[in-house]
């Protein structure tokens, strides 16, 4: 027992001589881990696509034979046809086409802004909807309409009903024109309040009026 | 005068939370990160205002590049297995598994039926070259082979949407052309793959 306690504090006064292990500093070096953790950001980072393509819904008509009575007529004076041409051309005329009495074709563009832009003449035409949509949107936002249920009910009616006074745009693109183009114009209507567009094939007549165009 | 001791600070930082943030957004990337298959075309879409976001599963993809050569895309191996079926009978082909097998794990389709086979059975940098080369599905009249691709895909995922992935350079007969075959299997609803614009038009 006497020899026990002995050792014990024996070892307990010989600390400092006894060989121990050394004590490791608890600091790694982290540099070589933050390199690969950078190096492994920087590739996913330029990788990833954040932006996800989007997509237009458009919806054809049924492809079935409709007689021609059928076929819901529409206001001369509201119809508008869009014909798209090669080298991004518009030209553009209000209401039908006939044969014996062509009539009065406009060129545009598709700029923004500009004296032949598409989208500034659309905005005219269609000034009717989009007063009424903006003043809708303006009273909403100013709160003169409240937020009821059966109030928005009544001015989307509204709304719906001034898009049926509205423009109704026949897109016809030739065979020069592009995929590019048919979108844009697809995206005008969205951004013009169109609410009423088709897309139609060229008649004969009017490949003539292209070509007078040039 | 009496110097001023500045006290002699060690160079070495303590670097844990750099790291931990490192960490942090390595690994908010890897799990945000979707890897896709190489495509066998690359598409130029164009730009359009809208916002709506591609779904991410049950699409049924035809792609027309610039130069008018339709692509058939859908995802899914159950689903490709199948509409394969349903094409080695249009077609009078018969598939090995090896071949079933290759096109589930392939992407983008563009081979008319006499050239599939071969396709199939060739290696990656062969599909390559043959990719190139191909002039598409047939869409014309004589020999509509992509509309037995789209009604085999209606048929065999009936609920799947349907988007056109156009180039912007693509020509309007092809699309049009395409359109009508859609038309024709009775899908009148579809999308058009676009790229989200810059706010270049954006006004009022």
């Amino acid at each position: 027992m006497a020899e026990v306690q002995q050792q014990d504090s024996g070892s307990g006064k010989g600390k400092h001589s006894k060989v121990r292990a050394k004590k490791a500093s608890t600091h790694i070096d982290m540099t070589p881990m933050v390199d690969l953790a950078f190096l492994l950001l920087t590739f996913f980072i330029l990788t990833t696509t954040l932006s996800k393509p989007r997509t237009m819904d458009i919806t054809m008509p049924v492809k079935d034979d409709i007689k021609e009575e059928d076929r819901s007529k529409v206001p001369a004076s509201q119809t508008l046809s869009i014909l798209l041409t090669e080298n991004d051309k518009i030209i553009w005329y209000m209401g039908v086409d006939n044969p014996e009495t062509p009539p009065e074709t406009n060129v545009a563009d598709f700029s923004a802004s500009g004296p032949n832009s598409v989208h500034k003449m659309l905005l005219e035409k269609n000034k009717i909807v989009l007063d009424l949509v903006k003043m809708v949107e303006d009273s909403v936002r100013a709160g003169l309409i409240p937020n009821k249920p059966e109030e928005i009910k009544q001015h989307k009616a509204a709304v719906k009903a001034a898009e049926k006074k509205g423009l109704i745009v026949l897109i016809k693109p030739d065979e020069k024109a592009k995929y590019r183009n048919l979108v844009d114009i697809l995206d005008e209507m969205l951004v013009t309040n169109v609410a009423r567009y088709a897309i139609v094939d060229l008649s004969e007549s009017e490949k003539e009026l292209i070509l007078n165009a040039k | 005068m009496p110097k001023i001791k500045v006290p002699k600070k060690s160079p070495s930082l303590d670097m844990t939370p750099m790291v931990d943030l490192a960490f942090l957004l390595v690994t908010f990337f890897m799990l945000t990160t979707k890897f896709r298959p190489t495509e066998p075309v690359t598409v130029d879409q164009p730009s359009s205002v809208s916002e709506v976001p591609l779904p991410d599963k049950g699409v049924i993809l035809l792609t027309v590049d610039a130069k008018g050569r339709v692509f058939f895309n859908i995802e899914g191996q159950q689903l490709r297995a199948d509409i394969l079926d349903r094409l080695a009978t249009r077609f009078n082909l018969t598939f090995t598994d090896q071949e079933k097998k290759q096109f589930t794990l392939l992407t983008s389709i563009g081979m008319p039926s006499n050239k599939l086979k071969e396709y199939l059975n060739a290696e990656s940098p062969e599909q390559k070259i043959m990719n190139e080369e191909t002039k598409g599905i047939p869409i014309d009249s004589a020999n509509n082979e992509l509309t037995f691709w789209v009604n085999a895909a209606r048929n065999a995922a009936p609920t799947n949407s349907i988007a056109i992935n156009g180039d912007g350079d693509a020509d309007i007969p092809t699309i049009k052309r395409v359109i009508e075959i859609l038309q024709n299997n009775k899908a009148n609803r579809f999308a058009l793959i676009t790229n989200l614009e810059s706010s270049e038009t954006a006004e009022e």
